[in-house]
C-alpha cells in the first residue's frame, strides 16, 4: 500500500541577506557583458551557430566563437520567466518557484555506491539510483529528484535509466544532469510525455528538467547544448551550470570567476532564448578552488566567501538560481569534515532566497554514495529551515501568566502551558535520539538505521502498469538505437 | 624561548540581519519590564537589597525579592556604555567592542580532561588551563580567553589558580566565568591590579572581566551578585548570563523562555548601572531546550542554535553589548556533530552584529575537553568569517583582461595573475592535508599534531618576574587564608 505522503518542507525565509551592493551587482553584470562581447563564448555544434547568427550575433565559423553585444543580450534575456512551475508525477507535489521559498534536491551524479547491505564499496548501477529515489521521496526536505548516481549497468543510455528509476520510485520531480545530447534527449521527453500524459500537459506542468555543464574556460559543450535546445523546444527547464575553478580555468579571484563563469551560462540562456523565446531556464554557478600543491579539485576552501553570490547575480538577470549546497571533499559518511565543510550551506542558500538547490547525500567530492549521508545532510537542512523560520512573539508564547504563576525560584514542569507546548519545543534531529540505553545514539547510526526503515516501509505511490510499459518500450527502443555502435 | 603571538582575525561581518522586527522586539522588552514589575526577582543578598531599595525598588525583605517599577530600569539601562574596550596584556590585543567585529572565547569551564600525552579521561587540573591558554594564545580565532577548565587541584581557590594561569599563558584579555564572593573577587582585582599596573590603566584597558550567571527562573546568586558588585566598582567589565532551560526553568515556548531570562539578566545590569552608573557591563542570554525524557539543558537542538543570535539582538536592544552562545556541542567526542551544530549558530550571532561570543573547544555540553577541538573549531570559526567577509568586485578581482587574455579554452594555469592571487585564497590547515601515498588525512589527526606543535613550539611574551611573583604571592595569601 502506498505511504501516506507529508507535505514538502520547503526553506521560508523569513528574513533574508544580500551579499552583493547593486553596484556590485551592476560590475558584475557589465563584466560578463564585456566577455560576452570581446573575448566571446565557444560553441562547437553547428546549430547553435546558425541560430545566434540568424539573430544576428557576431559569429566566427572558424573557431567557433561567437561574440554577443549587450543589446541583443538584453532582448533575449527579455523573454526569460523569473519564475515558473517544475511539475512532478503527483500534483500536490508541484513546485511552484516563488520569491522568498527554496527546493532542495540530492547530490548528483556519483560513481560508486556503499553497498545498501555488503557496505561493500562498489560501482554504482540503476539499482541505487531507483532506492535513493524512494528515499528522497519519503522526506518532505528533499522536493525535488536528482538521480544521485550512474546507472553504470546500462552503458550509454544510463542517463535514461536513471530517470527511469526515479519516476518509477517517487512522484516527485525529476532533474537529470546526465542526458546529453539530441537523441537521449529526444528520448528523454518522450519519456516525461508519458509521465504527463501529453505534450500539453507537460509544457504545462513539466515534470522533468535537465542541468547542463558548461566548460570552463567559456566554452559549450556539443552534445550538452544541442541536446538543451531539444527540451527548451518542449518547453521543459533547462539549466546551465559553470563550474569555474580558481586558478586552473578561472581566474584566481573570486570576482573574475564569477564573471567568467556567468558570461558561459548567459551566453547559453540567450541561445535557449533565441531558439524559444519565454523558455523557463534557470542559472547556476558553483565555483571551486584548485589545490595548489596537488592540482586537486577542492569543493571547500577555507575562503568560501560568497558562495551563494551567484543567486544573486541570477536575480540580478531576472532567472532562477540552482544553488550548491554539501558536496564535501570528506571521504566518508559523519566525518567532522563533512560537517564542517557543508553545514553552513542550507542556511546560506536560505538567506540568499535561491530558488532551487542540489547537493544532498554524496561525499568525495560528489563521487561516492553513503547511504546514510542523505539523513545527515537532511539533519543540516532542518537545522537552517528552523533557522530562518519567524519567531512567534504572541500572548501564548510569551506565557507571562505562566511566569507570573511560577515565580522566581519555582519550575515550569507541572504547568499546564509546559504540557501544552514541551512537545514541540524540542525538535530532535539524528543528534538527539535516544537508545534503548537510555543514551544518546550515534548519529550516523541513527541515519543508516532511518535508510534501512525507509527502504523496507516507504512503498511510493506507483506509476500506472501502462506507463511503466510505455516508459520500458521507450527505453527498448533507445538501446537499441543508441547502444547499437 | 619567546614567540610572537599572532594577529587576532576576529569576524567583520560585511553584511547584517535583523530577526526579529521592531515590534517583536518591543513586545519582549515590554514583556521583561512586566515580569519586573510584577513577578520580581529573587535577590538573597542584603547588601544587593539595599542598593535596589535606595534607587526605587520595591524590596520585600523577608522574601529577599525585588520589584521594578518599569520607569526604574529604563532610566538605570541609560547608563550602561553601548561600547567600551576590553583590555589584554599586549594592548594590540585589546578588544574594542564597537559593533564592527565579533571577538569569540574559548569555552568554559569544564570538569574533565582528555589528557594531552596518555589521552586518558581525567579530572581537568589547574596545568590543563596553563596549557590550553598557551594553545589559544596562538590561534587568531580566540580574541580572549576563559579559563576552559577547573583548576580542580585547587579546590578552595580554583578560580584564582585558573586566572594565574591564563594571565602566565596569554596576551589577551582572560574573562573568568567563575570568580564568585567578595573574598575570592577581592584577590581577583588584585590580580588584576598587578597585569594591569596601576588603576587608571585597570579602568581604561581591563585586563580582566567577570561572566555570572543567574538562577533560573528570576533568582540571583548572592555570591555572584556581590562579586560582580566590586568588580563594577573596580571598572572592570561585567556580565550577567541567564541558561533558562524551556520546559523546566522556563515556559515551554521560545519566547517565554526569552522573556524570563532577559528579566535575569536585566535585573542585574539594573543593580550594577544602580551602585556604579556607567559601568561596563553585558547581556548573555543562553537558553538550552529540555530534553523531556531526562530533563537535560540541550544547547544545539533544530530551534536551540536560533536563540543564541535572538538573545544578541535583545541585548542591543537595551544598548548593552553582548556575549553571545557559539560552539557549544552536545556531541560526545569532536566529530560531524559538533561541526554540525557550531556553523550557522555562529555566523547569524555574527550577522546580528554580536561583539563577544565564548565556547570554543569543549565538547559534553561545555563540560569535556579534547585538546584538538579548539583547533577543529578554530577551522569552523574561519569559514564563518570568510563567508562573513563579503566580495572584493574591484577590476584586479573582476580580472577581465586576464581573461580576455586566456579566452574561451584556455587556463589560467601560467598567468602572472593567477600566481599573485592564489596565493591569497586560503586553504584550511586541517583539511585538504595531502596524505603520503595519495589522498588528503583525516583533520582530526591532523588537529591534534597541531595542538602538540604549538604546544612544543609556542611561547608567547612571559609576564615580568615582578609581576609573576606579585601575582605568586597574591595566590599564597588566598591559599594560607583558605587554609590551603
Amino acid at each position: 500500500m502506498p505511504t501516506q505522503y507529508p507535505p514538502l518542507e520547503p526553506l521560508r525565509t523569513t528574513y533574508r541577506l544580500r551579499f552583493l551592493t547593486d553596484k556590485q551587482l551592476d560590475d558584475l553584470q557589465s563584466a560578463t557583458l564585456t566577455i560576452m562581447e570581446k573575448t566571446g563564448v565557444k560553441f562547437p555544434s553547428k546549430k547553435a551557430l546558425t541560430i545566434f547568427a540568424e539573430h544576428g550575433a557576431q559569429v566566427d565559423w572558424e573557431s567557433q566563437i561567437v561574440r554577443l553585444k549587450p543589446d541583443l543580450v538584453f532582448k533575449a534575456l527579455a523573454t526569460v520567466p523569473r519564475f515558473f512551475l517544475m511539475g512532478a508525477r503527483n500534483a500536490g507535489y508541484d513546485l511552484q518557484l516563488e520569491e522568498g521559498v527554496t527546493y532542495f534536491t540530492m547530490d548528483g551524479c556519483g560513481v560508486e555506491t556503499i553497498d545498501f547491505d555488503t557496505r561493500e564499496r562498489r560501482p554504482s548501477r540503476k539499482e541505487d539510483v531507483g532506492v535513493m529515489a524512494k528515499i528522497a521521496d519519503y522526506i518532505p526536505s528533499i522536493g525535488f529528484i536528482w538521480p544521485m548516481v550512474s546507472a553504470q549497468d546500462h552503458a550509454e543510455t544510463a542517463p535514461l535509466h536513471e530517470i527511469d528509476a526515479c519516476w518509477n520510485n517517487s512522484v516527485k520531480h525529476v532533474q537529470s544532469e546526465t542526458v546529453m545530447g539530441e537523441i537521449p534527449c529526444r528520448y528523454a521527453v518522450e519519456m516525461a510525455t508519458v509521465i504527463a500524459g501529453s505534450r500539453e500537459e507537460l509544457r504545462r506542468r513539466p515534470q522533468f528538467s535537465l542541468v547542463v555543464c558548461t566548460i570552463a574556460p567559456l566554452v559549450q559543450d556539443t552534445a550538452g547544448i544541442e541536446g538543451a535546445l531539444i527540451l527548451a523546444e518542449a518547453g521543459l527547464p533547462v539549466g546551465f551550470l559553470a563550474m569555474p575553478t580558481l586558478g586552473t580555468t578561472a581566474p584566481a579571484t573570486l570576482a573574475g570567476a564569477f564573471a567568467m563563469g556567468d558570461a558561459e551560462i548567459i551566453s547559453a540562456a540567450v541561445l535557449m532564448q533565441l531558439h524559444a523565446p519565454g523558455a523557463p531556464v534557470f542559472h547556476s554557478l558553483m565555483q571551486a578552488w584548485a589545490d595548489p600543491r596537488t592540482g586537486g579539485y577542492v569543493s571547500y576552501s577555507l575562503d568560501s566567501r560568497t558562495r551563494y553570490a551567484p543567486v544573486e547575480m541570477a536575480h540580478h538577470w531576472g532567472m532562477p538560481s540552482l544553488g550548491a549546497c554539501y558536496g564535501t571533499d570528506s571521504r566518508e559518511a559523519g566525518t567532522w569534515q563533512g560537517a564542517a565543510e557543508v553545514a553552513l550551506d542550507p542556511f546560506m542558500a536560505g538567506l540568499a532566497c535561491a530558488d532551487i538547490v542540489t547537493g544532498m547525500g554524496l561525499s568525495e567530492t560528489y563521487t561516492l554514495l553513503y547511504p546514510e549521508q542523505i539523513i545527515m545532510d537532511v539533519d543540516l537542512y532542518q537545522r537552517a529551515r528552523y533557522q530562518l523560520m519567524n519567531l512567534d512573539v504572541n500572548e501564548e508564547t510569551l506565557a507571562l501568566d505562566t511566569v507570573h504563576a511560577v515565580g522566581p525560584g519555582g519550575h515550569y514542569l507541572g504547568q499546564r502551558h509546559t504540557r501544552s507546548h514541551i512537545r514541540e519545543s524540542l525538535v530532535r534531529g539524528v543528534t538527539h535520539q535516544i537508545g534503548e540505553d537510555g543514551k544518546y545514539q550515534n548519529p550516523r547510526q541513527v541515519a543508516i538505521d532511518k535508510v534501512d526503515w525507509i527502504r523496507k516501509n516507504h512503498n511510493p505511490e506507483p506509476l500506472d502498469i501502462e506507463k511503466q510499459s510505455e516508459l520500458r518500450r521507450i527505453l527498448a527502443a533507445a538501446d537499441k538505437e543508441i547502444c547499437k555502435g | 624561548m619567546e614567540s610572537e603571538t599572532p594577529a587576532l582575525q576576529p569576524i567583520k561581518p560585511a553584511y547584517h540581519v535583523r530577526i526579529l522586527e521592531d515590534e517583536q522586539l518591543d513586545q519582549l522588552q515590554s514583556a521583561t519590564l512586566e515580569i519586573l514589575e510584577q513577578v520580581g526577582i529573587q535577590c538573597p543578598s542584603e547588601k544587593a537589597l539595599q542598593i535596589y531599595a535606595d534607587h526605587g525598588g520595591l524590596v520585600d525583605f523577608s522574601r529577599q525579592v525585588v520589584k521594578l517599577p518599569r520607569q526604574i530600569v529604563l532610566e538605570a539601562m541609560l547608563h550602561a556604555p553601548r561600547y567600551y574596550t576590553m583590555g589584554a596584556r599586549q594592548p594590540s590585543f585589546d578588544l574594542k567592542l564597537d559593533g564592527k567585529a565579533l571577538y569569540c572565547a574559548t569555552d568554559g569551564c569544564g570538569v574533565e580532561t582528555i589528557d594531552f600525552i596518555s589521552r586518558q579521561r581525567r579530572p581537568s587540573k589547574k596545568d590543563d588551563v596553563a596549557s590550553m591558554a598557551r594553545l589559544t594564545d596562538y590561534l587568531s580565532a580566540i580574541g580572549f580567553y576563559w579559563p576552559i577548565v577547573s583548576a580542580q587541584d585547587f579546590p578552595k581557590t580554583a578560580p584564582l589558580h585558573e586566572i594565574d594561569a591564563s594571565f602566565n599563558n596569554t596576551v589577551k584579555h582572560v574573562q573568568s566565568e567563575t570568580v564568585m564572593g567578595e573574598w575570592t573577587a577581592r584577590y581577583a582585582i588584585e590580580m588584576a591590579d598587578v597585569i594591569a599596573g596601576n588603576e587608571r590603566a585597570r579602568r581604561q584597558r581591563p585586563p580582566l572581566s567577570l561572566l555570572v550567571c543567574s538562577i533560573a527562573p528570576l533568582a540571583q546568586d548572592r555570591e555572584g551578585l556581590e562579586s560582580a558588585l566590586l568588580f563594577a566598582g573596580a571598572g572592570l567589565p561585567v556580565g550577567f548570563m541567564s541558561m533558562v532551560n524551556t520546559g523546566s526553568t522556563a515556559p515551554a515556548t521560545i519566547a517565554g523562555t526569552l522573556v524570563t531570562g532577559d528579566a535575569e539578566i536585566i535585573s542585574a545590569l539594573v543593580l550594577i548601572q544602580m551602585a556604579y552608573p556607567g559601568a561596563p557591563v553585558f547581556h548573555s542570554l543562553m537558553p538550552g531546550i529540555m530534553q523531556p525524557r531526562t530533563g537535560d539543558y540541550q544547547s544545539s537542538t533544530f530551534e536551540g542554535s536560533l536563540l543564541y543570535p535572538l538573545g544578541a539582538e535583545m541585548a542591543h536592544r537595551w544598548g548593552v553589548p553582548t556575549l553571545a552562545g557559539v560552539f557549544g556541542t552536545d556531541a560526545q567526542v569532536p566529530g560531524w556533530q559538533s561541526a554540525a551544530e557550531a556553523a550557522s549558530s555562529l555566523l547569524l550571532c555574527a550577522l546580528v552584529g554580536a561583539e563577544t561570543g565564548s565556547g570554543l573547544g569543549l565538547v559534553e555540553s561545555c563540560m569535556l575537553l579534547y585538546p584538538e577541538a579548539v583547533l577543529l573549531d578554530s577551522d569552523v570559526y574561519h569559514r564563518v568569517r570568510n563567508e562573513a567577509a563579503g566580495l572584493d568586485t574591484s577590476p584586479e578581482a573582476i580580472a577581465l583582461e586576464v581573461i580576455k587574455e586566456v579566452g574561451p579554452k584556455g587556463h589560467f594555469l601560467a598567468h602572472r595573475h593567477t600566481r599573485t592571487n592564489l596565493r591569497q585564497r586560503l586553504y584550511s590547515d586541517l583539511t585538504g592535508q595531502p596524505n603520503q601515498g595519495g589522498g588528503y588525512r583525516d583533520p582530526i589527526e591532523v588537529a591534534r599534531e597541531k595542538a602538540n606543535w604549538i604546544l612544543e613550539n609556542h611561547h608567547p611574551q612571559p609576564l615580568d618576574e615582578a609581576q609573576k611573583d606579585e601575582l605568586t604571592r597574591i595566590l599564597k595569601s588566598a591559599d594560607r587564608e583558605t587554609g590551603h
